[in-house]
């Protein structure tokens, strides 16, 4: 179980998420590299969320295992669907 | 002689809950199984909705370009602030509530509430400035699945607003660990929505 202080902890490490995510979108040159650190970034978010506020940590394996499948699938596919447009 | 055959007592709801849930492996989850069906059935349809997202932009790079140029990636990345801030409240609120302290949960799940109402004001003044600039459902493929897309979201925050105030009412620790696993799903699903629709080029 979560204590108070580990929660502060998470909230931190996810608002400096949340900013790096924004300064790289404005200040790298847009491409397959920027989208892979910017969807790589909301992977590690969401994974800070589902093992430290939505209480999978403590979770059976195949729990954590189905959400962070989900929020991976998801972001590798948008980037995949990003980075085809240079093959098309 | 055969003895006689005892009828058997049938078990009470209570006793039977208490043997066993019979959710097996789901009822490892923190707070009510049925809850984490619907989050994964949320989770299954909001996936669909962003593969189908990232699809459409591979087919129409240009109609995407511009339909993204037309968004404001400030207001959203303040939401995303305010809702990983209103998850971390409603995370409080339910520790306050398994440490039996009521008047700190509430008081936690109040705040989680009153953010997930600015994140809602935030996204109505962000909609609205985007139809002054002529953006509609019919504009665009874009902005046909932004719009779907956000605000299926959006009406997710409401009803964990509505979820939330429910448990708020008797902070009871099972029924607040569930009210706010919903609510940490539609954060979840905003925190890998926000990059895909409004950063990734």
């Amino acid at each position: 179980m979560m204590d108070r202080h580990s929660l502060e902890t998470t909230l931190v490490v996810l608002v400096g998420l949340a900013i790096t995510t924004l300064l790289a979108s404005r200040h790298l040159t847009a491409g397959p590299a920027t989208s892979a650190a910017v969807l790589g970034i909301a992977v590690l978010k969401g994974r800070r969320i589902l093992l430290d506020f939505l209480g999978l940590r403590t979770a059976p394996a195949l729990w954590r295992g189905l959400v962070t499948a989900w929020v991976t699938g998801v972001a590798s596919l948008a980037w995949a669907a990003s980075a085809a447009r240079l093959l098309i | 002689m055969v003895a006689a055959e005892t009828p058997e007592q049938p078990m009470s709801a209570q006793d039977f809950e208490t043997q066993e849930s019979g959710w097996g492996i789901l009822a490892e989850l923190p707070g009510d199984p049925m809850m984490w069906v619907l989050i994964f059935s949320e989770l299954a349809v909001f996936g669909l909705l962003l593969g189908a997202f990232a699809v459409a932009r591979t087919v129409n790079p240009s109609v995407f370009a511009s339909g993204q140029g037309l968004l404001d990636p400030g207001l959203a990345a303040i939401n995303t602030l305010v809702l990983l801030t209103s998850g971390w409240a409603a995370a409080r609120g339910a520790l306050a509530a398994r440490e039996r302290r009521r008047p700190a949960c509430r008081r936690w799940l109040a705040l989680a509430i009153a953010l997930g109402a600015l994140f809602v004001a935030i996204k109505l003044l962000e909609y609205v400035g985007e139809i002054g600039t002529g953006a509609d459902l019919e504009r665009s493929t874009f902005f046909t699945l932004y719009f779907l897309l956000t605000g299926f979201h959006l009406l997710h925050v409401m009803l964990g607003m509505v979820i939330l105030a429910v448990v708020l009412r008797g902070a009871a620790p099972a029924a607040v660990e569930t009210g706010t696993s919903f609510w940490h799903m539609v954060d979840l699903v905003w925190v890998v929505m926000f990059p895909i629709i409004y950063l990734v080029r």
